[in-house]
This record gives structure tokens, C-alpha cells and sequence, in this order.
């Protein structure tokens, strides 16, 4: 006899998303043994193995199949340009990507952006924003601490994701206008397994 | 007093200027990014051929729009007609040495001496692709990949390739019992349907077929319906070539819509012998902008070598024309995307510097050729409708710095000049 399949869920190893997704899949009546260090956590009551990885990876384990679900901020998948499916959308890992400049900047609507350099982690969300407001800007592409470009004089702006703002002001950076609302969002790989309905009726998600 | 000669061209010929040109050059590297996709190679043929070369094969009319004349050395000289012809004679002269099956693009100008109207030039380009030495429907196929792909790229999405058998149409007369030596007129009739009326049409058959005959024959190709229902009247006929055709098609992943079986589809010319296509863009009433199809005896004149081909020609000109109409050229412009001023001797190296940084970082670049005054050079950019001058003048010099100026918005954004690469980098709509 067949064994039955296996699914693999991934998840954020570690930051704003982790604690979020772990509590779903509890909520979920799945349960996990603490497992050290290891990437690849077995459910105990359920064929399905969490894979622990960086959340901008999560899209690409998805659409290739290797995972047959993740949890990732909506910002991440649509940055990567990934088709995939949105299940379920959560209330948690809410916030905002967003364009930010110094408190003293000229630089106070969509606009004034023309011409300037905006430092961003983001470049096809922010490419994607300035084409749709028919804005030529140059993108100064950073892989993070974007928020110290204007101080080196490398950015005028900065475009990045905001939960409470701390990080702005530290910087004397002013918020100024979102241009993507994100939270975390349960997806799925287009590949089809019978067992992925088992999953998704276990978690409630029609 | 000087007598200047008058700078005029011929009628029928054109001469075209950068603005022109830019769009056209942009619709030509397309076509090409499409043909070499598909491992299709270039050649070319000379301008000037030996006129039996070129005589005697595009019928009687044809032959009178031929260039022919007497060159210095008393040759009997042509200019080029078409491009087929001179590449069924480079075919038979090197058919021992190429790849077969094979294919080839070839873009290059003809000259026919006729009456100049819209439209109808007497210098014109060409733009063929050719698959020489091989029977198979997936050279057919390809062929319509290819005018699929690249009519997209150009920007269409309506495009229809029409396409029928010449076997089917010829199977259809036989049946009809149309006597052979009638058929080849019945089919140049038939390929007039788009310029004509139905009872215009059935008229002019009249003269080669009998009133029912001709009736029946315009029921039959006039059918409504998907390319499926079409081909689903067709039964008692010899249909396997283009069942299998659109079987190979559609493997290529060619949209069902863009492809239509039209039974009513001849192409005038006799040489076809199979599958052969029209490609239309219904919104502009222009008529084919690409035709062709399957001819078995390409090279017979030339050669005792027989091979049979597939290729289509695209209208070069007649795409520009709807192109401009449907406004897909718009957004093209000059090639210059930023103008370096000049302000003195003493910061011309800078600037030429700051010339090789832009261009490094991707963009078409200009350096002004005299220190004129700067409202002069911003002049020039505005004519050419160069979006960005960039300037470094001693101030600017003195703080390491540049000032870009946004010509669009009359903006100005000063940076360190060692930011210039990754600033002009960092335009993804460059």
C-alpha cells in the first residue's frame, strides 16, 4: 500500500511572522515536539513536516512544490512576482510599505519623488508604484537598514516596510504615503496532492 | 549667382529621417529578436542582378515592372523584384554546401517601376523567412509561430492568421469537375474575395465555371464558424494536412483565436501548393500585413534540384502604417537618452568623464560640441527630446558634484558625482 504523502508547510524561521504562523497551525489543533535546531519540524498528529526558512525564499519552496504551503507577508510574494494562490489572509504581520523621507526633505507628495533616489528592499513593488504614478526615479536597490541611506547622502527616500514608525523617527525619517498594505497570507503550490484537502479542511479553509 | 540643383527624390522613393528611422529600426529589431529566436540566419543577395536572372518570373505584368537597364559595360543589368528570386539562384548555387533543411530571414530593399500611389512605392523593403529542403507540416507550423510571436512582440494583440491548403481549394475543384487548365484563374479570382463583392466575384468565376458551379464553390469556402466547425464541413475533402497542421500548431502554443481556417483564402500566386497564410490586424483596414505559404520547386530555373519550402514575407511598411495608426510608436524616441553639457576647457574633462559614466550605466549618451551658452544646449536636447541634461560646470566641479536636469519636468537633482553610474542605473524605465 501507498503510504500516504507527506505535506510541508513552510514558515519564517525567525522574525515578525514566525510566532504568528506557529500560533495558526496550533490553533489548528496540530502539535509539535521541539526539535533543537532543526529546519524540518514533524507534526505529531498530522503527515505534515514545518520547514523553517528565510520568509523571501518561502515563494520559491512554494512554487516549485516543495512545500505545498506557506505562510509569508503579502510585501515578499509580491515582490517576487510569484503567481500563487491566496488562501486565507491573517490578521497578523500587518503593515505598510511605504515611502519615507527626512523630517527636512522637499520631498512631501507621490510627485516631488521625480528625479530623486529612493533606497529600497523592494525594487519591483517600488518599480510597480512609480510606473502606475507615471514617475521616473532612480531605485537605489538595498538588501537592508535602509533607513541610514539619506543620513550618507546615498538616498532622498527611502521606501520600506512600517509597522509602528520607531525605526523612522530614530532616523529622523517622516512617513509619508503607503503604497502597499500588507499582512501575512496562507499560499499554496500549484501542485496538486490529494492530501493538501485534508490539510485545509484540519485548519478550516474551504 | 550659384545654380543649385534641386534636392528633390524620385517619386515612389523615400527618404527617411532620424525620427522615422528610429521607428522603424525598433520594428525591425523586433521582427529580427523573433526570426533569430527561432535560429533563423541572415543573408543577403546583391541589388543589381543579371536580368535573366531576374526575368521572366512574376508573369507578364510583373515582368513590366522590372528596373532593367544597360550598365557601363553594356550587361544587361535588373534590380531586385523580390528577394525570392535571388534566393532560389543563391540556393542553387550553394545548396552542396548549406545546412538542410534551410532557413533563412533576409531584409533588404526592391524596386518596382510602377505607377507610385498610397501606399505603393517603387523602392520598398522586404522582410522574408524562408525553410527550404524539408516537407514537414512542422516547418508550417513554426512559420506560423514565428508571425504569432512576432506580431505580439510588435504590440497587436487582434492579429489573425488566416491560413488554408491549396490541396484542400484543388480538391474542392476537382470534385466540382473544374477541367485543370481553369483552376489556377478560378483560385485568382478566389483571392480576391477581400476586394470584391460575393456577386462580383461569382460573376468573374462565371467565366471559367458554369453558374452552379460557381455557387456551389462560394457556398462551400464561404462558411461561418471556428476554425473546428469550418474544418467539420470539409469531410468528403482531403483535410489530414490541415487537421495535422493545426494539431503541430497548437503543440507550438500558438492561441486558438489568432488562428482561422478560411477556405476562401487563395494567395494568387501559382506557385503555392499547400499550406498557405494571410496575417491581418482587424482594426486597420490596410489588407495582409504578412502572406505566403508552401511552394514545392523553388529552385527548377536555376538547378535539377528539386526543394520545397514554406516561407511568408512580412509588409514592412504596411506594419509601420498600422503601427502609427493604432499607436504602438508613440513612445519611440531618438536614440540620445542624456546630453552632457560643455561649459569650458576647464571642466571638459569632468564632463567627458561623467559622458563615459552615463554611458556606463546603461544609457545612450551625448557630449555638446561647443561651450555655447546653456540655454542654447538645452535647446538642442529639446529638439532631440533628450530627457535628461546632465552639468557639470566649476561650481559643480569644485564639490564633486553634478546637477541632472529633468527636461520633462525642468527639475533639477544635484548628487555626487560618483553616484552617476548607480543614479542612471537605477531608472528601471530606461
Amino acid at each position: 500500500m501507498k503510504t500516504p504523502e507527506r505535506l510541508r508547510i513552510a514558515v519564517q524561521k525567525s522574525g515578525r511572522l514566525n510566532q504568528g504562523s506557529m500560533d495558526f497551525l496550533g490553533s489548528c489543533g496540530l502539535t509539535f515536539a521541539p526539535n533543537g535546531h532543526s529546519l524540518i519540524l514533524p507534526c505529531q498528529n498530522f503527515d505534515l513536516d514545518v520547514l523553517y526558512l528565510r520568509d523571501d525564499d518561502i515563494p520559491e519552496y512554494v512554487s516549485r512544490g516543495v512545500a505545498d504551503f506557506g505562510i509569508v507577508g503579502q510585501n515578499v510574494l509580491a515582490e517576487k512576482e510569484f503567481e500563487l494562490k491566496i488562501l486565507k489572509k491573517f490578521d497578523f504581520g500587518k503593515c505598510r510599505l511605504m515611502i519615507a523621507a527626512p523630517a527636512d526633505s522637499v520631498i512631501k507628495t507621490p510627485k516631488d519623488l521625480e528625479g530623486e533616489r529612493i533606497a529600497t528592499s523592494y525594487p519591483k513593488l517600488l518599480t510597480d508604484y512609480l510606473k502606475k504614478e507615471k514617475l521616473e526615479a532612480a531605485i537605489i536597490p538595498i538588501s537592508g537598514s535602509v533607513e541610514i541611506t539619506p543620513d550618507l547622502n546615498l538616498a532622498d527616500a527611502i521606501c520600506d516596510i512600517v509597522q509602528t514608525g520607531t525605526t523612522l523617527k530614530a532616523h529622523n525619517l517622516v512617513p509619508l504615503f503607503t503604497i502597499l498594505e500588507s499582512q501575512a497570507v496562507l499560499i499554496e503550490s500549484p501542485i496538486n496532492k490529494q492530501a493538501k484537502e485534508k490539510f485545509l479542511l484540519k485548519c478550516g479553509i474551504n | 549667382m550659384n545654380q543649385f540643383i534641386e534636392p528633390k527624390i524620385l517619386q515612389g522613393t523615400r527618404d527617411f529621417l532620424p525620427e522615422q528611422m528610429a521607428k522603424r529600426d525598433y520594428v525591425l529589431e523586433k521582427i529580427k529578436t523573433v526570426f533569430t529566436k527561432f535560429g533563423y540566419d541572415a543573408i543577403e543577395t546583391p541589388a543589381i542582378e543579371y536580368a535573366e536572372t531576374i526575368l521572366g518570373k512574376y508573369g507578364e505584368e510583373g515582368s513590366k515592372l522590372v528596373y532593367r537597364f544597360k550598365d557601363n559595360g553594356d550587361r544587361d543589368i535588373c534590380l531586385r523584384y523580390d528577394q525570392t528570386v535571388p534566393f532560389a539562384r543563391v540556393v542553387a548555387a550553394n545548396y552542396k554546401t548549406l545546412p538542410m533543411p534551410f532557413k533563412r530571414y533576409q531584409i533588404g530593399r526592391v524596386w518596382r517601376a510602377d505607377r507610385p500611389a498610397k501606399g505603393r512605392y517603387r523602392e520598398f523593403y522586404q522582410c522574408d523567412i524562408d525553410i527550404i529542403g524539408t516537407q514537414s507540416l512542422v516547418a508550417e507550423a513554426e512559420i506560423a509561430k514565428v508571425m504569432a510571436e512576432v506580431f505580439t512582440a510588435l504590440g497587436f494583440s487582434k492579429f489573425k492568421i488566416k491560413f488554408n491548403s491549396r490541396r484542400l481549394i484543388n480538391s474542392i475543384l476537382k470534385d466540382l469537375n473544374i477541367p485543370a487548365e481553369n483552376q489556377a484563374g478560378m483560385i485568382r479570382i478566389l483571392d480576391k474575395m477581400d476586394k470584391l463583392s460575393l456577386p462580383e466575384i461569382k460573376q468573374e468565376l462565371k467565366s471559367l465555371a458554369s453558374d452552379s458551379e460557381a455557387s456551389k464553390l462560394l457556398e462551400l469556402v464561404c462558411v461561418e464558424g471556428s476554425s473546428n466547425d469550418r474544418l467539420s464541413l470539409f469531410q468528403k475533402y482531403n483535410t489530414t494536412e490541415i487537421q495535422e497542421f493545426l494539431k503541430i500548431a497548437k503543440g507550438f502554443g500558438i492561441p486558438d483565436e489568432a488562428l482561422v481556417f478560411d477556405p476562401s483564402l487563395a494567395r494568387g500566386l501559382d506557385y503555392y501548393t499547400g499550406v498557405i497564410f494571410e496575417v491581418y490586424i482587424p482594426e486597420v483596414d490596410i489588407g495582409a500585413v504578412c502572406a505566403g505559404g508552401r511552394y514545392d520547386d523553388l529552385c527548377s530555373l536555376f538547378c535539377p534540384e528539386k526543394f520545397s519550402g514554406v516561407g511568408v514575407a512580412f509588409g514592412f511598411d504596411r506594419i509601420i502604417v498600422a503601427m502609427e495608426q493604432l499607436k504602438l510608436l508613440d513612445e519611440i524616441s531618438l536614440n540620445s537618452q542624456a546630453l552632457v553639457a560643455y561649459f569650458d576647457a576647464a571642466t571638459l574633462p569632468d564632463s567627458l568623464k561623467i559622458l563615459g559614466d552615463i554611458q556606463t550605466a546603461g544609457l545612450k549618451a551625448e557630449i555638446y560640441f561647443e561651450p555655447a551658452k546653456i540655454a542654447k544646449q538645452l535647446k538642442y536636447a529639446d529638439k532631440k527630446n533628450i530627457p535628461f541634461v546632465v552639468m557639470c560646470g566649476s561650481d559643480e566641479k569644485e564639490r564633486g558634484e553634478v546637477t541632472i536636469k529633468m527636461m520633462k519636468t525642468g527639475k533639477q537633482k544635484t548628487i555626487p558625482q560618483d553616484q552617476i553610474i548607480n543614479y542612471f542605473k537605477g531608472y528601471s524605465s530606461l
